[in-house]
């Protein structure tokens, strides 16, 4: 997997968009470049670390419009506009649905640097966030369902007992399930697997 | 049939006879009384002697004699009688000719004796002192003429012998003219041989003296005629004379003292003055004297008053008769004196009446019509200026509002604008600061650099481009009337909307006419309507789903001219907002101003052409814009420069 960040700018403004992808480059960035929201949408990025660089007002799905759908189909890269005018109702839906930032061209290279900068962190958080949690996700995967059951029920802060009326089993059955998920999980105590349990809830939250 | 009015008439005119014919009998029974009366009075005359001391025809005795005889009246019921003698000295003179007269005269008015005596001059006012007693004891004595010096000579007058003496003073005459000629060197005066004109001679001796410190004097005393026209010929440049005139030359000739001026006047190189108003006329400058016609009214006065039985010791009279100053102003230019150093009080005389003066009514009447016609013509010029003072700020205004207008298009752009000019700006930018990164690197990338400077040239001009046609919307321009391609002007405004119809999301079409059409009037303004029209269709479509959000603006010629119509799919015009379309301050949209349409309406009539609008139900409203074709101008023409 290719680690270096890669910056998608989506700009109908062919000259603009050129000059970007220039600037970038110059500024050793890795940079793609996109005339339309569709064309964007048509190349699914791969899943390599980077933010995109949108355009506010476009033919055709505008940068809000493209935004929405990215979230839609679950992709995660961080979003900064940039706008020839910018009004103060589209940079607060921007905001509002997540944007890193909402520049106003012609905007300054330190500028453009400084949000690339925090998009790019806020992605490798993001992109470590994610792993860890599919690691949780993966190990959590090796339990049967009454296992996860179990599991999910003592996270919940349930005692064995009333696991066991819960779940219409013996007491006796509940830690059987508990000790062999702790095995599976690699954890030594029951305070840790409910530490576990709560870490992954956290982290799949959207 | 006789009406009753008519009948009524009959009496009534014949009372009116009776009465006329008594008025009439007591009219003259009325005469006949008064006739009585006067009839009765004419026994009663008041008789009044006037004698004078020259002959009849001297200019002095007649102007006196008019003077008297204008105020003299007899008293209330009597007859006035007036004889009159002359003593026509110095023609005849010495102690018998005085017995002859006085004989002859006391022969004469023994039967009818005066009332009263005048006695002008100073010979007959000595003669009566010496004869009175015998011709005419105890009537009154009213001296006319007499100067004032001589009368003192003469007293104490007895009580019944009045009169107002007279300033014969040549010493005014003398300063005025030295006061006139101020280069005179030489005064010389001129005087007769008889005895009054020695009388003359010794006042003026007197009174020259009084001159002579300042103005040599040469007397020219006793001479004939013809040696004192040798002499007068002869007078230098700055010389000025001064005769009272003469009675009787050293020839033992004789003269009215005025024939004696005019002949010394005529000869004379220098001024010549003389003080007695009936010498002006002769040739002589003027000077100071009382008027003979004032004295004979004087005197007219004073018999007035004597034949009602005043007692003459009792009379208020008049110290010394006043003199005025006589000019002849044909000599007075002669000898260039200016019109300004005579006295306002003169008496000017022979001075050639003024168009004024001589044509009174027609100067009045020609002055009036040529002062109403300059007051017409140039009520008719304010009027002018006012109307074009008018015209032009009318124009001005619409201007300026036409203007003001456009600048409201332009605020309401300000987004699109600002995204179109930004779109470049900011490829500069970034073309800049990529090249600035590219220099800062190691490698030799001058290819890289070269196409970077050609984009951000490329970008600036794209950025000037957007600029330049918003002067369209925001320069202040001067009205200008011109042919222009609508076509092209229509095509333009496709560019400056287009990034507005963009950032609507709303399509705009733009249909110009095949070939290019030739429209006469102000570019910017025409356009202006247009865009007027497109930005009202484009608010029409605000909000409706994104397939009808279209604007169609096509160019079509028609009849007699050229049609622009602007096409919406919106909800088209409310039947009740049809009438009201156009009017000022008319709108539907919140925060509009209602002045875009009433603007476009006054600019389009301003070019000669119209806007109106056509709705169908639901289907969305065209705006027209007609024009009349250049040459095919059937509107107002030349209005507009």
């Amino acid at each position: 997997m290719n680690e270096t960040p890669l910056i998608h700018v989506v700009d109908d403004d062919e000259p603009l968009r050129t000059s970007l992808l220039r600037l970038l480059k110059a500024a050793g960035y890795e940079a793609r470049g996109y005339g339309s929201s569709g064309e964007f949408l048509l190349e699914p990025p791969a899943d390599r670390p980077g933010c995109v660089l949108l355009d506010l007002r476009m033919p055709g799905p505008s940068g809000l419009e493209l935004q929405a759908a990215l979230r839609r189909r679950g992709v995660a890269l961080p979003v900064i506009f940039l706008t020839g005018h910018g009004d103060v109702a589209s940079s607060v839906r921007a905001m509002q649905a997540g944007a890193v930032d909402f520049l106003t061209k012609p905007v300054k290279r330190e500028t453009l640097f400084a949000a690339l900068r925090r998009a790019l962190e806020r992605d490798a958080q993001d992109r470590s966030t994610r792993e860890e949690a599919n690691r949780l996700r993966d190990r959590f995967a090796a339990l049967t369902p009454r296992e996860r059951e179990v599991v999910d029920a003592i996270a919940g802060g349930k005692l064995n007992k009333q696991v066991g009326h819960d779940l219409g089993m013996a007491e006796r059955t509940v830690k059987l399930h508990r000790a062999r998920a702790m095995e599976k999980l690699g954890v030594g105590s029951a305070a840790e697997l409910g530490r576990l349990a709560e870490r992954l809830r956290l982290l799949s939250e959207p | 049939m006789p009406s009753p009015a008519g009948r009524a008439v009959v009496p009534t005119a014949r009372c009116r006879r009776a009465a006329a014919a008594i008025l009439a009998g007591v009219v003259v029974a009325g005469f006949a009384v008064a006739l009585g009366a006067l009839a009765g009075a004419a026994a009663e005359t008041s008789k009044v002697l006037i004698l004078y001391s020259n002959g009849r025809l001297l200019p002095a005795n007649v102007e006196g004699d008019r003077g008297l005889h204008e105020v003299v009246h007899a008293p209330a019921g009597r007859e006035l009688r007036l004889f009159y003698e002359f003593l026509d000295a110095p023609s005849f003179e010495g102690p018998s000719f005085e017995a002859v007269v006085t004989a002859y005269l006391g022969e004469k008015y023994r039967a009818r004796p005066p009332h009263v005596v005048v006695a002008v001059n100073e010979p007959a006012l000595d003669f009566l002192l010496r004869h009175r007693d015998a011709l005419f004891p105890r009537v009154p004595v009213v001296h006319a003429g007499v100067d004032r010096t001589s009368l003192r000579a003469r007293e104490p007058l007895p009580a019944d012998v009045v009169g107002v003496p007279v300033d014969y003073s040549f010493a005014p005459t003398i300063g005025l003219a030295l006061r006139w000629h101020p280069g005179a060197r030489r005064l010389v005066f001129v005087t007769g041989a008889s005895a009054l004109d020695r009388e003359f001679e010794a006042r003026l001796r007197v009174e020259a003296a009084a001159v002579a410190v300042r103005t040599p004097v040469e007397f020219l005393v006793g001479l004939p005629m013809p040696e004192v026209v040798e002499r007068l010929t002869a007078a230098g440049g700055d010389t000025v004379v001064f005769t009272p005139g003469m009675y009787r030359d050293g020839a033992a000739r004789e003269f009215t003292p005025a024939q004696s001026v005019a002949i010394m006047a005529a000869a004379s190189a220098a001024p010549v003055y003389s003080p007695y108003s009936t010498h002006v006329g002769t040739g002589v400058v003027g000077g100071y004297a009382p008027s003979f016609e004032a004295m004979g009214r004087q005197a007219g006065q004073i018999v007035n008053e004597l034949l009602v039985g005043a007692d003459p010791a009792s009379l208020r009279l008049l110290e010394v008769m006043p003199a005025t100053l006589n000019v002849d102003w044909r000599q007075a230019r002669r000898w260039g004196i200016n019109d300004r150093s005579i006295p306002r009080d003169a008496v000017v005389r022979f001075k050639p009446p003024t168009l004024f003066e001589a044509h009174r009514n027609e100067v009045i009447v020609g002055a009036a019509v040529i002062v109403l016609q300059a007051g017409l013509i140039g009520w008719l010029l304010v009027e002018h200026r006012r109307r074009r003072f008018a015209e032009a700020a009318e124009q001005a205004r619409r201007a300026e509002l036409a203007h003001a207008s456009r600048l409201a298009v332009a605020g309401e752009l300000t987004a699109s604008i600002a995204h179109e000019i930004n779109q470049p700006l900011g490829a500069i930018l970034s073309n800049a600061d990529a090249a600035d990164l590219i220099l800062e690197s190691a490698g030799n990338r001058r290819d890289e650099l070269r196409e970077i400077l050609a984009d951000i040239r490329r970008d600036d001009l794209r950025a000037s481009e957007v600029i330049r046609r918003l002067r369209l919307l925001l320069a202040r321009h001067e009205v200008e009337r011109r042919a222009f391609d609508l076509n092209e002007a229509v095509r333009e405004i496709g560019s400056v909307l287009g990034a507005e119809a963009r950032r609507r999301r709303t399509q705009l079409e733009i249909r110009p006419a095949p070939g290019p059409l030739a429209v006469v009037g102000d570019r910017i303004e025409v356009q202006q309507v247009v865009m007027n029209l497109v930005l009202n269709a484009m608010d029409a479509v605000t909000g409706l789903p994104e397939d009808r959000r279209a604007v169609a603006v096509s160019v079509e010629t028609v009849a007699g001219g050229v049609d622009v119509a602007v096409r919406d799919h919106g909800h088209g015009i409310a039947h009740e907002h049809q009438p009201k379309l156009f009017d000022a301050f008319f709108t539907t949209k919140r925060g509009g101003m209602g002045l875009g349409l009433s603007i476009a309406r006054t600019l389009a009539e301003a070019h000669g052409g119209r806007v109106w609008a056509e709705s169908g139900s639901g289907a969305g409203a065209t705006f027209h814009l007609e024009l009349p074709l250049a040459g095919t101008t059937g509107g107002r023409s030349g209005g507009r420069q």
